[in-house]
């Protein structure tokens, strides 16, 4: 198929209308507004819905509302509208409910500004809301993946009956670069469970209060069966030249483009460096980083905000290599910044 | 009084880079240039990221204040209105669709005794001017958002990094379509630097300019 010249937002608004997505709910917030803008636009084309809802919270409990009755649905904000959405993230997992949450991301905390940043790697991955609860959190490094990814947060979501949240720079989502456009998505997951129209069976419940204690502590250890299952399955990482690496830098998004060429210009000058790119955030693919233990010395967490990921470093590497940091906030730092930190990070650790 | 041109469209159909090579462009010739960034609607890949560059080659450039440069608010410099009213050449980078079109409804009167061009820039491969449908519609809805008319059309048929000499001659054809039936001349093809040669061999009838990009990162 031809190609078609996409910002990210665009791609990931797109990608979700490829999914079967025809519902979407939202508040405008910079610089994430192109989705909404995109599928205003785009979902009354193919008989969807796009609504401006009255404030964050109204648009995330819409999302609630749709995937209850079994309808592919997303919504989509930036740093401080995700934090609002956190009491409604909260019912929607616990109540198993499939959808997509978009956040392209901006610098915080508070308002703090509109330039790119992986900031919310925490609120995303450790459980922005209330509950013992996860995510599942992919995270594209292309505008091509912004459409891609769409496409396997919702079948993820259905599979695992569970929000999925799409987590990109707010610079991934203003940015342009050609897109292949993918086939649409026909086939879809039964949805049994769903609230939607109880003739000639018993009614359907979408409930999350579970007074009774025994039934509240079931309910979490389904939950957490269910959570064993994502690890055991959907680990993804991308690996670049860690076979021999005594240095292996962790990026994620559009970050990991950057730390690719840095890596490659560390290598001309001698230094062992490999990279592991984390592609699930949750489930964090601890497996890939302990594989590197054969050779690596040690490892450097890399990450737009004051260092959040490297907790998940750590703990895959569990004390067996020294994990150092380097981060910047607002700012998608230039490959030969990064070479610096590389070199840094190497003559620190004696390894040049 | 010297010449307005105003480069309008879509989202992302390369408004920005045109207008920063436009104006460097007529630096070489004119004293007083003033390009004048009127992105209301998005505060990323702006011309006022390029402050630096323009005032090493002598162009004004009208922008929101430095703290408000990422002020997610919609701001016209206000100089905007002075400058209309003097001797000089002045280039306009509009923000997308008719949301970025509209600050002409205020402007229009401030430059009603200069003439100008408003050149609508057209890439066929972004989404929504993939047909002339979408195209005509979205040149009315900037026409009359601006109370201005277009002028003439700028063909800027790529596909980014991956844009090559045939990707070029097949968009360039549909937009020399979009054209005939618009009723608009196509003012010139813009084309990156390195492909300038090789596009000048096609002989496509049109009027070529080289442009350098500006605001994309050196590494993508």
């Amino acid at each position: 198929m031809a190609k078609v010249l996409m910002k990210g937002n665009e791609a990931l608004g797109e990608g979700a209308v490829i999914a079967g997505c025809r519902y979407f709910f939202g508040y405008p917030i910079t610089p994430q507004s192109e989705v909404a803008e995109y599928l205003a636009r785009r979902l009354p084309q193919v008989e969807g819905v796009f609504l401006q809802a009255e404030s964050e919270l109204a648009a995330i409990n819409m999302v609630y509302g749709g995937a209850a009755a079994g309808a592919r649905v997303m919504t989509g904000s930036s740093g401080p509208g995700i934090s609002l959405k956190q009491e409604g993230i909260s019912f929607i997992a616990e109540a198993e409910l499939p959808c997509v949450i978009a956040n392209i991301s901006r610098g915080g905390p508070g308002l703090g500004g509109i330039q790119p940043a992986q900031s919310d790697y925490f609120q995303a991955c450790k459980g922005g809301g209330h509950g013992d609860y996860h995510l599942m959190v992919l995270a594209p490094s292309s505008v091509q993946e912004m459409m891609d990814f769409a496409l396997l947060a919702f079948d993820l979501a259905d599979k695992y009956r569970t929000p999925v949240m799409i987590m990109s720079e707010g610079m991934l989502g203003q940015m342009m670069e050609p897109v292949e456009v993918r086939e649409p998505v026909t086939e879809q997951y039964a949805k049994p469970w769903a609230t939607n129209g109880c003739a000639g069976r018993k009614p359907n419940i979408v409930n999350t209060l579970h007074l009774g204690v025994e039934e509240l502590e079931e309910r979490n250890r389904h939950l957490f069966r269910k959570y064993a299952e994502i690890q055991a399955r959907e680990k993804r990482a991308e690996t670049m030249l860690t076979k021999d690496a005594e240095l292996v830098v962790v990026a994620f998004g559009l970050l990991s483009r950057v730390v690719k060429k840095a890596v490659i210009e560390a290598r001309k000058k001698g230094i062992k460096v490999g990279l592991v790119r984390p592609v699930t955030l949750w489930p964090f693919p601890d497996e890939h980083i302990r594989e590197c233990l054969e050779t690596a010395k040690m490892f450097l967490s890399i990450e737009i905000n004051m260092g959040q990921m490297i907790e998940d470093v750590r703990l895959a590497v569990n004390g067996q290599a020294p994990v150092e940091f380097y981060g910047r906030i607002g700012v998608v730092p230039s490959p030969r910044e990064v070479e610096e930190a590389i070199m840094a990070a190497a003559e620190k650790g004696g390894l040049v | 009084m010297g010449s307005v041109t105003i480069f309008a469209g879509g989202f992302g159909s390369g408004k920005t880079e045109t207008a920063l090579n436009c104006a460097l462009e007529l630096s070489r010739y004119h004293k007083r240039v003033v390009l004048a960034d009127l992105d209301l609607v998005n505060p990323y890949f702006c011309s006022r990221e390029l402050e630096q560059t323009l005032h090493e080659h002598g162009i004004k450039l009208l922008a929101p204040i430095e703290q408000l440069r990422f002020g997610d608010v919609p701001q016209v410099p206000s100089e905007v209105v002075g400058y209309l009213g003097m001797d000089n050449e002045m280039v306009f980078d509009v923000g997308g669709d008719e949301v970025g079109a509209c600050v002409f409804g205020y402007l229009r009167s401030y430059f009603a005794s200069r003439t100008y061009e408003m050149l609508l820039v057209v890439n066929p491969f972004r989404p929504f001017a993939e047909t002339l449908e979408k195209v005509a519609g979205l040149k009315a809805a900037l026409e009359k958002a601006s109370r201005l008319n277009f002028t003439g059309i700028v063909s800027n048929p790529n596909l980014a990094v991956e844009t090559d000499i045939d990707t070029i001659v097949a968009g360039h054809r549909r937009v020399e379509e979009y054209a005939r039936r618009l009723d608009l001349p196509v003012k010139f093809l813009v084309v990156e630097a390195d492909l300038y040669g090789p596009l000048q061999q096609k002989r496509l009838g049109v009027t070529l300019k080289p442009i350098r990009l500006y605001l994309r990162p050196e590494w993508l």
